[in-house]
């Protein structure tokens, strides 16, 4: 058994002997270079593939601003239809009992939080009998119907059970810039 | 510690080519999103039976007669509000980026000037035409 007197004294030795170990085996310019090269790599890393700008809703690490309950609010530049936030959905989800349509409109919307633009899904939430709170209705970069896939006039609940519209989400699918 | 430094200056030049390839694929990602993506879905899988997929079938397809120019002039390509050369970038991003594995070896990109013509070639019934084609590229992969 060994005292407490002991084991500090030991952790002591043990200490000072490492680290002289270390100061006299390596060197401290190889050490700079290496923590140097390492900031820099993981300063590029985050440029590499961005798959995940694309993956679901930023809505966490995105500055936003406006009131999504209203239709003025910046994601909705190309909405038709009715805000699912006013039935008791969210931006990005549709409410209870309604199914999202798979297929969606798509646009780009300029955020005025910091002034890019962002590639916005319009996803339309079907099912149910529309919900008539919250109509709203804007068209940057809409085209008439005879362009029916940059019409937002026309109803998107395909690939779903039923083809009642309920109301709309706007889901910002990542910054709009490289095209 | 000259081969190390090698080593090193390779690796940052891998990484600055790995980030100037990645961006230039995202300008074709996002004008497939903006043009394509709504109904093909963002990841070409699209929502049968109303939206075709656009995935592995394809590079079955450009291998038939005719296959090639379908893709162009099929209507949601050639009447995309979008430019021949825009076209052009997202068609061969499709191809390469959800058919890999069923294109042929040999494969080449469609050119600006295939597409600029195929697209004024319209066609009168895309779905019969559709059909048609399919029953080529399945008797040839028999």
């Amino acid at each position: 058994m060994m005292g407490s007197q002991e084991i500090l004294r030991w952790l002591d030795d043990f200490t000072q002997k490492s680290s002289r170990g270390l100061a006299q085996r390596s060197s401290r310019r190889h050490f700079m270079g290496r923590l140097g090269a390492l900031l820099v790599g993981a300063s590029a890393l985050p440029l590499l593939p961005v798959a995940r700008v694309f993956a679901a809703d930023q809505t966490d690490t995105l500055k936003e601003m406006g009131d999504p309950k209203s239709c003025d609010y910046w994601r909705y530049c190309a909405l038709g239809g009715t805000l699912c936030t006013c039935c008791g959905g969210s931006v990005t989800t549709c409410p209870p009992g309604a199914e999202p349509s798979p297929i969606s409109w798509i646009g780009t919307c300029r955020n005025p939080a910091d002034g890019k633009d962002y590639l916005i899904s319009y996803n339309d939430c079907c099912g149910k009998a529309v919900c008539n709170r919250c109509y709203c209705h804007r068209s940057e970069r809409d085209l008439p119907v005879y362009a029916p896939s940059k019409a937002n006039d026309i109803l998107w609940c395909f690939g779903t059970q039923s083809h009642a519209y309920h109301c709309t989400v706007a889901v910002v699918m990542g910054e709009a810039s490289a095209a | 510690m000259r081969p190390k430094l090698a080593a090193h200056h390779g690796l940052v030049m891998l990484l600055l080519l790995a980030t100037a390839n990645s961006a230039y694929a995202e300008g074709e990602r996002e004008l497939y999103l903006l043009h394509c993506g709504g109904c093909h879905r963002p990841h070409g899988y699209g929502a049968e039976p109303e939206v075709p997929g656009l995935r592995d079938a394809l590079g079955k397809m450009v291998q038939v007669e005719g296959g090639r120019d379908y893709l162009i002039r099929v209507p949601g390509a050639a009447q995309s509000p979008i430019t021949d050369r825009e076209l052009q970038r997202i068609v061969n991003w499709i191809l390469l980026e959800f058919n890999a594995d069923t294109l042929p070896p040999d494969f080449t990109p469609l050119s600006l000037q295939e597409v600029s013509m195929a697209r004024t070639n319209v066609l009168a019934d895309p779905l019969k035409f559709r059909q048609q084609l399919w029953r080529q590229v399945l008797a040839t992969s028999q």
